[in-house]
């Protein structure tokens, strides 16, 4: 049984940000996440505001002229799957999307709602910091307006994100579809429900000298490798830059010990994880 | 709240808390008792349906979030004493034991048949990789779906 509560599903976003105010309310979007918590008892909101009625957040532009990527919070893993442009440009988002939960959950799972829920394994996250993600959030109404931060600073911590009392996030941005090759990959114990022990996404693109590696589910939030972009420019062999750039991984993390592995469990995996990433995306 | 939602053609105005689920309404409230419910957090697919032509876990759905949608259920399938194609061919190939897991499946074989007429074998072990079925070990489910798109192709 779930704990009581008020429901409201408003048309406008006015009417949204006047229902966020209530003390004690939650954005409702496909609810994979909050109600399992709720039936739980880890979330007891008062008040569940439904945005699957407010045509703004339905968003879902993918420009392969202008190269930018619109994807609203109402947007759900598998229309991401569906895109044919997310699949060629961006395959690393359609992978992590897929590698989510199950077919069913992810007809009602968001991109969005998987950010907001800002679990250090949100496997959605990785793929985004490689691209450069931008997080547009909006405000309530006497003061209406829109801020975006790139996913960096939007992740903050464990279950923890930059948003602030009554704010929602509107859409995520990608800016430019990359020219070269992303993939998202991820170590799980069984497929389907159970989190990451590790995911990470890459991105190399020969031609502007860029290399980028995100780990997740090795520190409170995703990790943005540092230093990839000189080791690509100076290691051409690819099987030496695979070497090279899980040393550096391994030493840019500390994971912890939990429920799902060691971490020392962890640490190897992402050496292994980190060289066929670079196979994949540098050959 | 009044909600009013049509589920296998028929449709119904209903008065719910907001804290009930699709599943409860169609188990208690409309006493359609086909959709299972295992886990009730989404993760073994028993209470499978088909809302506004796709495939949902209806324990994590609330009954006010159906508001004007479409729900088909395994009740839908049989017309009076006739089963339908997908029932017969779990019935012939061995794609039902205890029955459990059965509804939900059903539903998950049907919404995947409707946007892939001809699956691969893949695309069907896909397609039901969100209901768990602990008798049947799935190889006989997959031959039931098999030929059921093979009949239609
Ligand atoms: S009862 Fe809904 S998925 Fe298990
Ligand atoms: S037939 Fe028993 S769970 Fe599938």
């Amino acid at each position: 049984m779930i704990r009581p509560f008020t429901y409201v599903k408003p048309a406008t976003m006015e009417e949204a940000f006047d229902a966020l105010k209530a003390d004690n309310s939650r954005p409702l979007a496909g609810g994979t996440d909050l109600l399992v918590d709720m039936r739980g008892g880890a979330m007891k909101p008062d008040l569940l505001v439904d945005i699957k009625g407010l045509d703004e957040l339905n968003i879902f532009s993918v420009d392969s002229g202008r190269r930018d990527v619109k994807i609203g919070a109402r947007i759900t893993l598998n229309l991401l799957i569906d895109n044919k442009t997310i699949r060629d440009h961006c395959p690393a988002v359609a992978e992590a999307a897929f590698s989510i939960a199950t077919y069913q959950l992810r007809n009602r799972a968001t991109l969005v709602g998987n950010i907001c829920n800002s679990s250090p394994a949100a496997d959605m996250a990785p793929p985004l910091y490689v691209l450069d993600a931008q997080v547009v959030i909006a405000s309530p109404s006497e003061d209406y307006g829109e801020r975006t931060l790139p996913i960096s600073e939007f992740m903050t911590g464990v279950k923890k994100n930059a948003l602030k009392k009554g704010e929602m996030v509107i859409r995520v941005e990608i800016p430019e579809l990359p020219r070269g090759k992303t993939a998202f990959m991820k170590k799980q114990r069984i497929k389907g429900h159970d989190l990451a022990l590790v995911n990470l996404a890459g991105l190399a693109d020969a031609e502007a000298g860029k290399l980028r590696i995100c780990i997740g589910s090795c520190a409170s939030t995703p990790l943005l490798l540092k230093g990839t972009d000189q080791l690509f420019k100076e290691t051409k062999n690819t099987e030496k830059l695979a070497e090279r750039a899980a040393d550096l991984a391994v030493h840019s993390i500390s994971p912890i010990d939990d429920v799902r592995s060691s971490g020392e469990y962890r640490k190897d995996m992402v050496k292994v994880f980190v060289k066929r990433l670079i196979h994949r995306i540098c050959s | 709240m009044d909600i009013t939602v049509k589920v296998n053609g028929i449709e119904y105005r209903e008065n719910v808390p907001a804290n009930m689920t699709l599943l409860q309404l169609l188990k208690d409230r409309l006493q359609l008792t086909g959709t299972k419910e295992g886990c009730g957090i989404g993760e073994c697919g028993a209470c499978t349906v088909i809302m506004d032509g796709k495939g949902v876990v209806s324990c994590l759905i609330l009954a006010v979030e159906a508001d004007r949608s479409e729900i088909r259920t395994i009740e839908g399938e049989a017309r009076g004493e006739d089963l339908s194609e997908i029932q017969r061919a779990f019935i012939e190939y061995g794609g039902t034991q205890c029955g459990f897991c059965t509804p939900g499946m059903i539903m998950s074989a049907r919404e995947l048949l409707e946007r892939n007429p001809n699956p691969s074998r893949e695309e069907i072990a896909e397609a039901i990789s969100g209901n768990l079925c602990r008798c049947t070990g799935y190889e006989p489910i997959i031959h039931a779906i098999e030929a059921v798109a093979r009949k239609k192709g």
